[in-house]
């Protein structure tokens, strides 16, 4: 069947032409997504970054800082980013030369998990081959095998909802996401009423991805506050933050700071309102005063 | 193990080269190959339902053999009872035992009796439906003396277990599959180049076409209250497309398989969205099933014979068979039976056999009227299939009114998906036209630039494929 040998071999040819082509356009285009954005900043200076999850990304406000402070600030919250993903952005930051005055980390619940988001993930996809971040990053998630590594465009195929075609040309045709329209804030909409969080009632020993970023900080003299962003108040279980406040000496707790439930959109993610809000508070108290 | 799966990837080739060039002296170790591969292939799915396979297997193979050799009519009928019996309940256990059960509880709550009755908490066997026919329908030749009974043990479990047709069809007949099995098979390049292309558009009506589908029905159908008339519309010929691609290309995959190792299997799907009548449709859609139907009870049932009346009764009686073989739901009956009567003016006006050629043979384009047909006859199997792909028969009649509330507001909608309603409609046109200038074969492949078309449509499915949502195929579920 020399044929079908030969068409075989054709198909594993166009996928690693295909590849070369589609990590191209993502390394080349301009940036749609905020791991995209933060490759531009190579050399650059910036004065504050925020990282964390969907409570950073929905619950800090640059424009409100830069308007009291006059300081460049980032908001590089990812939806449901764990403490191995900010281990990856604080690592990225520190690759590509970021320069920063103060770094902020949001800890809460994630602090059981072990795992990578899946959403983070498709953005770090494009560059798994380009340095050890990126690869160490996808291969901790146990469910990402060696395919990646091995078969060409399998990263594209498995992914192809959020990095195939369709985005290939969105990238190409330089279409804006608003993923870093305001910084990297991302503005919620609505309130909640009496929506019930139940925070986690035990906390794990041990944290393998928060060992990681502290000792990260230490060899790299990294200046990191970590903090913890408002909960509703109908959240249950909130004894979880303080036994946190054991494993994380010197975390800024504000779970309690924001007590009217119209600044909330759902009981753990704060509202435009709120956000402004929050993000005043955090000026007042972390960063004026302190 | 899916067709469109990584280890299939590694299996059929596996398969491929143990069987043409390791197995290829003699028949009998072609054929014990052949059936411990698709025992493997079964058992990959869930391995306690291989035990019902053989037991099925074994069951209709010795009721074929007793019915042979019984020497009284009564003897005869005992053992042809016995395996439509022990086959139908299994069937009706696995599969129908809870919905007569809920049924029946609504029933009794409807006049206000309370139940509770025990429900089973069991899946259903992967092909069971697929394979219980194929039985069925070896006992019922034998007992009516079409056929003699297989009595090599080995050749009739290839028969029924033959891997790329045990878990979705074609329903085969033994009449058909049995003589290529006992004879010996010597390896023909053209028929495995034929299967080889076979399987690539199967591929591509699956990974391409059906799951891109998927994506956009299963988020119209799923938010369908909030969705306006065009979204509503695009949603049930996303699902129309979906269900076709889905079905036809395993059906393909199937036959492009079975034609690597030599066999050929019974055609499933003959361009049935080109049909002009929903008659055509029938002929063109789901082949081997509709002819299952036919011969196994329509004919029984008296067929045309008997006028007019007798044939409006037959005629409802399989349509709502075949809606009730799809799945123990009142959708599927629904389904059944709003297909039954699109067909009726064709059989009261004697019109069902007007159209048995493909459309416009021999030409490029058809003419209005054939078009005119087409889409007439397409928007009524749309219609039809809300009612197959709706969770409700209250849904699917929410769903049509919605439909006909003419609501056009806010345009194309942007569905939960991050993507348009609309956005795939150009690669539905595209494969439109690559069965279109196909109609009269097999696949697209043909011609001198087959290979050209073949390469082309690798990259399509490399590129467009749908891998991160891939589904199972609809068809594993019946």
């Amino acid at each position: 069947m020399p044929k079908i040998a030969c068409f075989f071999v054709l198909t594993l040819f166009s996928m690693l032409l295909l590849d070369m082509a589609y990590t191209k356009v993502y390394k080349t285009s301009n940036p749609r997504t905020k791991i995209q954005y933060l490759r531009t900043l190579k050399d650059k200076k910036v004065d504050y970054i925020f990282i964390g999850s969907s409570r950073v990304q929905s619950g800090i406000v640059p424009s409100v800082i830069e308007k009291k402070l006059n300081k460049k600030v980032l908001n590089f919250g990812f939806q449901a980013a764990r403490l191995n993903d900010i281990y990856a952005v604080l690592q990225l930051i520190s690759y590509y030369d970021i320069r920063y005055e103060k770094i902020f980390i949001q800890v809460d619940y994630i602090y059981n998990f072990n795992a990578n988001s899946p959403i983070f993930q498709f953005e770090t996809m494009p560059f798994i081959h380009e340095n050890s971040i990126y690869s160490n990053h996808i291969k901790f998630n146990p469910s990402n095998d060696f395919k990646y590594d091995c078969i060409p465009f399998y990263r594209y195929c498995r992914n192809d909802l959020k990095l195939g075609i369709r985005e290939i040309c969105l990238n190409l045709s330089n279409k804006k996401t608003n993923a870093m329209s305001n910084e990297g804030y991302s503005p919620l909409e609505g309130t909640s009423v009496n929506h019930n969080f139940p925070l986690p009632e035990k906390i794990n020993e041990y944290n393998n991805s928060l060992d990681n970023i502290q000792k990260f900080c230490r060899k790299n003299k990294i200046n990191v506050i970590f903090y913890c962003a408002p909960f509703c108040k109908h959240t249950s279980n909130l004894d979880f933050i303080a036994k946190l406040k054991n494993k994380i000496p010197g975390l800024l707790d504000f779970s309690t700071v924001v007590t009217d439930e119209s600044m909330f959109q759902n009981a753990n993610h704060l509202n435009d309102k709120g956000a402004r809000y929050f993000t005043e508070f955090f000026v007042e108290e972390v960063l004026t005063n302190k | 193990m899916l067709f469109n799966s990584l280890p299939y990837l590694f299996f059929l080739p596996l398969v491929f080269i143990v069987y043409w060039f390791v197995n290829n002296k003699s028949l009998k170790l072609q054929n014990i190959f052949l059936l411990v591969a698709s025992y493997f292939f079964y058992a990959c799915w869930d391995w306690r339902f291989l035990f019902l396979l053989v037991f099925s297997t074994g069951l209709d193979y010795l009721t074929g053999l007793q019915m042979f050799n019984a020497k009284s009519q009564s003897n005869k009928k005992f053992w042809f009872w016995l395996s439509i019996i022990v086959n139908l309940g299994f069937l009706g256990v696995f599969k129908y035992y809870n919905f007569f059960l809920h049924s029946f509880e609504d029933l009794l709550s409807g006049i206000g009796i309370q139940s509770n009755f025990y429900a089973l908490q069991i899946i259903l066997p992967v092909g069971i439906s697929f394979y219980t026919f194929h039985g069925l329908s070896y006992v019922i030749d034998i007992y009516n003396d079409r056929i003699k009974p297989e009595k090599n043990i080995v050749d009739y479990s290839l028969f029924v277990s033959f891997f790329p047709l045990l878990v979705a069809g074609p329903i085969e007949r033994a009449t058909h599959l049995l003589p290529q099995i006992k004879k010996k098979r010597s390896f023909d390049y053209n028929k495995a180049m034929d299967g080889f292309y076979q399987i690539l558009w199967g591929l591509f009506k699956k990974i391409v076409i059906a799951d891109s589908c998927a994506v956009y029905a299963n988020d119209i159908f799923d938010n369908y209250e909030s969705m306006n008339s065009a979204s509503l519309i695009l949603g049930a010929v996303y699902f129309s497309f979906q269900i076709y691609g889905d079905f036809s290309g395993y059906s393909d995959i199937a036959l492009g398989t079975s034609k690597l190792l030599g066999i050929d299997l019974l055609r499933n799907f003959n361009f049935p969205y080109f049909s002009r009548d929903i008659a055509e449709f029938w002929r063109r859609w789901h082949i081997s099933l509709s002819s299952w139907f036919r011969d196994y009870l329509y004919i029984p049932l008296g067929g045309s014979k008997g006028g007019m009346k007798s044939k409006v009764r037959n005629t409802f009686i399989i349509f709502l068979v075949s809606g009730f073989w799809h799945g123990a739901n009142w959708t599927f009956l629904i389904w059944g039976l709003l297909n039954a009567i699109y067909f009726l003016p064709l059989l009261l006006t004697n019109k069902n056999r007007d159209n048995i050629e493909i459309v416009a043979k021999g030409k490029w384009l058809p003419t209005f009227k054939e078009f005119a047909s087409i889409l007439l006859t397409f928007s009524l199997t749309t219609l039809a299939w809300i009612f197959f792909r709706s969770k409700t028969v209250e849904q699917a009649f929410i769903y049509i009114k919605n439909i006909f509330s003419f609501n056009f507001e806010g345009g194309i909608q942007y569905l939960s998906i991050d993507r348009y309603s609309v956005e795939l409609v150009v690669l539905l046109l595209v494969f439109l036209v690559f069965e279109w200038l196909s109609r009269e074969k097999e696949h697209p492949f043909f011609g001198k630039a087959k290979d050209f078309w073949a390469f082309l449509v690798i990259l399509m499915i490399i590129v467009f494929g749908v891998y991160s949502d891939a589904s199972e195929f609809i068809y594993f579920q019946f």
